[in-house]
């Protein structure tokens, strides 16, 4: 393992958690009514997601879903009690840093196979970086989780997902 | 955001680098907040808790970094068209963005490969400062057969 300084925001049992599964997996299959509300709440009514019609013509199998929807697809309800002051889910695996808040810092998706309705998908996360670096705001951590969504039962990748927190 | 760009195919033919793509404005009300947050299952209060997200140190509640994402990539989407598809979207969310206000969702051809387009794509404020830099593959429809 990699020495940490003294003065690391992030205690040496995180650092050893890289490349560790930090969520899944999970598995969901894609509905309409789940794709067609999160296409509501976006504001983006592409009829390749709403009209079986349109969906086909425009070469896909059946209705598709917006691309970056197949993470909420996989978003399992948690009861009450496992919601923070924050508001948020406390992690199943959390990862725990000296910091203060937590902030989304962006995203990198590949999209390797459309999603469709129907698609039963399973979701891993793993822990993928995390790096403590010094910004002109102090010193930051950059966590990166990437997540794989993988089709069944065919095994097919339908997309892969970095996203990446930034934690002060 | 109309219709008639989605019916509108673009061809890899009609590109050249540097081309710039529409411009297109968004403006998420609070109530657009709420509806993300339920369709996503996302709790955070600094979405849609005034007094909290102050709190935390933001002037408002604020808009979802990945719904600004989404919108980045329906801003691709639409703009490659019904015959179009995405390869590839990345962005950093670098600033906030709050409800109730425009912001600009502009792109650049930087590349062209093959049938795969390389954009640059952005969110700004109207005046200038941009919220959020990001990246795009498309692959496009040829009108020659390949």
């Amino acid at each position: 393992m990699r020495a940490v300084p003294t003065d690391s925001l992030i205690p040496a049992e995180t650092a050893a958690r890289v490349g560790e599964l930090v969520a899944g997996p999970t598995t969901a299959t894609i509905t309409a009514e789940g794709a067609q509300r999160y296409a509501q709440a976006v504001g983006d009514l592409n009829p390749v997601y709403f009209d079986e019609e349109a969906a086909r013509s425009a070469g896909y199998r059946t209705l598709t879903v917006p691309p970056t929807y197949v993470a909420y697809a996989l978003v399992k309800g948690r009861p009450l009690d496992a919601i923070g002051v924050d508001g948020l889910f406390v992690g199943e695996r959390p990862i725990t840093l000296d910091v203060g808040r937590i902030m989304f810092g962006g995203e990198e998706w590949d999209f390797l196979e459309p999603a469709h309705v129907g698609d039963t998908v399973v979701a891993e996360t793993r822990l993928a970086a995390i790096d403590q670096k010094d910004g002109s705001k102090g010193p930051f951590v950059r966590i990166t989780r990437e997540t794989t969504y993988t089709r069944v039962p065919d095994g097919a990748v339908v997309a892969r997902t970095r996203q990446i927190g930034i934690a002060r | 955001m109309s219709t008639d760009r989605r019916s509108s195919q673009v061809h890899v033919e009609d590109l050249a680098v540097g081309d710039e793509l529409p411009v297109v404005v968004r403006n998420a009300s609070r109530v657009q907040l709420f509806l993300y947050s339920a369709a996503t299952w996302n709790p955070h209060r600094i979405h849609y808790d005034t007094d909290y997200a102050r709190f935390e140190g933001h002037p408002d509640i604020i808009v979802h970094g990945p719904l600004q994402g989404a919108w980045l990539s329906q801003y691709v989407t639409d703009w490659a068209g019904p015959a179009g598809r995405v390869k590839g979207l990345r962005w950093q969310n670098r600033a906030s963005a709050l409800p109730e206000r425009d912001y600009e969702f502009r792109g650049i051809v930087r590349g062209i490969e093959g049938t795969t387009v390389t954009l640059d794509v952005w969110e700004q404020t109207p005046d200038g400062q941009v919220l959020m830099p990001g990246e795009a593959e498309v692959v496009l429809p040829s009108r020659v057969d390949r």
